[in-house]
């Protein structure tokens, strides 16, 4: 009987231990590890954001570091919810295209407002669904903004997944208005998708 | 419990707004993720919510953004800063008062020096001093105490003038105008013009910071109304957690730490 007893609580901890291996693996990221990638990241922004090249160079060395260091793929999955099961393959494609497309402009477009920032980054800790790395972002003639970066392990690299400016979730907030906005439409994601479109053409 | 005249006035216009406009209805029980939503959202007078953001957005079309923007283009920034330091600083007493009914020491602390601080070394709240020597500025109003004393917020709620906010809020903020001695001290009509000159810097200060944010709001989102909805939740909660999370020790760093209980 000791020897069934041994047995099975060998056999619950394998469980156990394989159940949570799968999450130990996505959370391979250490919170040092998280807040370095943070300050690179952060310098190649406010490099693009003060150099002297002409706004066209600018978006695309932006463009380039949103593919690299976001994961828009899995932040516009977020943002369609519950909805995202409704639309077929091509939609779901057409959809996550036009999120990129309108995700680049919101950020391309402002950039001028951002020339001559300086930030400092907090102390990391996990947080909801990554790491959460905090800083202030000072710009000149403005009071500072507190905001707050999550990171995590993406396709073995780390990647934003989120970003919280004085505690409003980015991803959150747009989750409500694209449900908001299916619900008033019957759900039909082509509605949305036709919306994006709109948006994407008028450049914001 | 009685409710302050101005809840009350409050609470018999919703229930009008909301007979004429009626509530959202919910999802059928068919479709168990949309009901699920339904309630995560907590809006069931949407429809009536709805029209007086309708309502709410063309008066401030009209009357409050334009004195705004005019008063950002007519004032140079260090004036306006003075502006907003002395409309923080009237504002003190009521913060205090909340503070404490939070049970935050150390906040009201820092509200107390400010106020202190502030009104003599700042000239009348004019320059805030007291940020410099270590009190941080922060806000309180009832509803954050009502929230702290485990009171769940309600249904949304998208009211005229206040704008987004919630039935445990809007109470908050007719009990914050009754906890306010400057709205009892003094009669005539001097005091009474300066009391309604406060208000109307207040709401064109308010309005002047949040210019850009709402702007980017209006001109990105696909819904505005949803947008605002989650900012101002998203923005309550991270507020009183940030209350919660508060606990830094009353007690200087000198003082002998009480022996820990065995």
């Amino acid at each position: 009987m000791l020897t069934r007893r041994i047995l099975l609580r060998a056999a619950l901890a394998a469980a156990a231990a394989l159940s949570v291996a799968p999450l130990r693996a996505a959370n391979a990221l250490s919170p040092e590890q998280a807040r370095q990638f943070m300050n690179e990241t952060a310098q190649k922004l406010v490099r693009v954001i003060d150099s002297p090249d002409p706004q066209p160079t600018k978006n695309e060395q932006m463009q380039e570091i949103i593919d690299r260091d976001v994961a828009v793929e899995l932040i516009a999955r977020f943002c369609l919810g519950r909805f995202w099961r409704t639309a077929s393959p091509p939609q779901q494609q057409e959809y996550v295209r036009l999120f990129h497309h309108v995700l680049l402009n919101s950020i391309t477009g402002h950039l001028g407002d951002y020339k001559g920032l300086t930030y400092t980054l907090g102390r990391p800790a996990p947080g909801q669904g990554g790491i959460e790395v905090p800083s202030v972002v000072n710009r000149p003639g403005q009071p500072a903004a507190n905001l707050t970066w999550v990171i995590s392990d993406i396709d073995g690299g780390p990647k934003i997944i989120d970003l919280i400016a004085e505690g409003t979730s980015l991803r959150v907030t747009q989750r409500s208005d694209y449900a908001s906005f299916l619900n008033q439409h019957g759900g039909k994601v082509e509605a949305l998708i036709g919306a994006l479109k709109q948006q994407a053409s008028r450049g914001g | 419990m009685r409710l302050p005249r101005s809840a009350r006035s409050l609470a018999a216009a919703l229930i009008a707004a909301t007979a004429l406009t009626g509530c959202a209805t919910p999802p059928p029980a068919s479709d168990p993720e949309a009901l699920a939503d339904f309630k995560r959202t907590n809006d069931p007078f949407e429809p009536t919510n709805r029209v007086l953001y309708e309502i709410n957005n063309a008066i401030d079309g009209v009357l409050l953004r334009p004195l705004a923007v005019g008063y950002i283009n007519a004032v140079p920034v260090p004036v306006r800063t003075h502006v907003h330091n002395v409309l923080a600083n009237l504002n003190s007493p009521v913060v205090l008062a909340n503070d404490m009914l939070m049970g935050k020491p150390r906040r009201a602390g820092d509200t107390l020096t400010r106020f202190v601080v502030n009104s003599t070394a700042g000239v009348g709240g004019i320059f805030d001093v007291a940020s410099g020597l270590g009190f941080p500025d922060h806000s309180s109003d009832f509803g954050e105490v009502m929230a702290i004393w485990g009171i769940p917020e309600g249904p949304f709620l998208f009211l005229p003038i206040l704008g987004p906010t919630d039935p445990r809020d809007a109470a908050g903020y007719g009990i914050d105008i009754v906890l306010d001695p400057f709205t009892w001290i003094g009669q005539g009509n001097t005091v009474r013009n300066l009391g309604y000159v406060r208000y109307g810097m207040t709401a064109v200060d308010t309005r002047a910071g949040l210019i850009p944010d709402l702007d980017k709001v209006k001109e990105q989102a696909l819904d505005p109304y949803a947008t605002f909805r989650s900012l101002y939740r998203q923005h309550r909660a991270a507020q009183i957690n940030t209350i919660k999370n508060d606990t830094r020790r009353t007690e200087p760093d000198w003082y002998p730490a009480t022996p820990a209980a065995h």
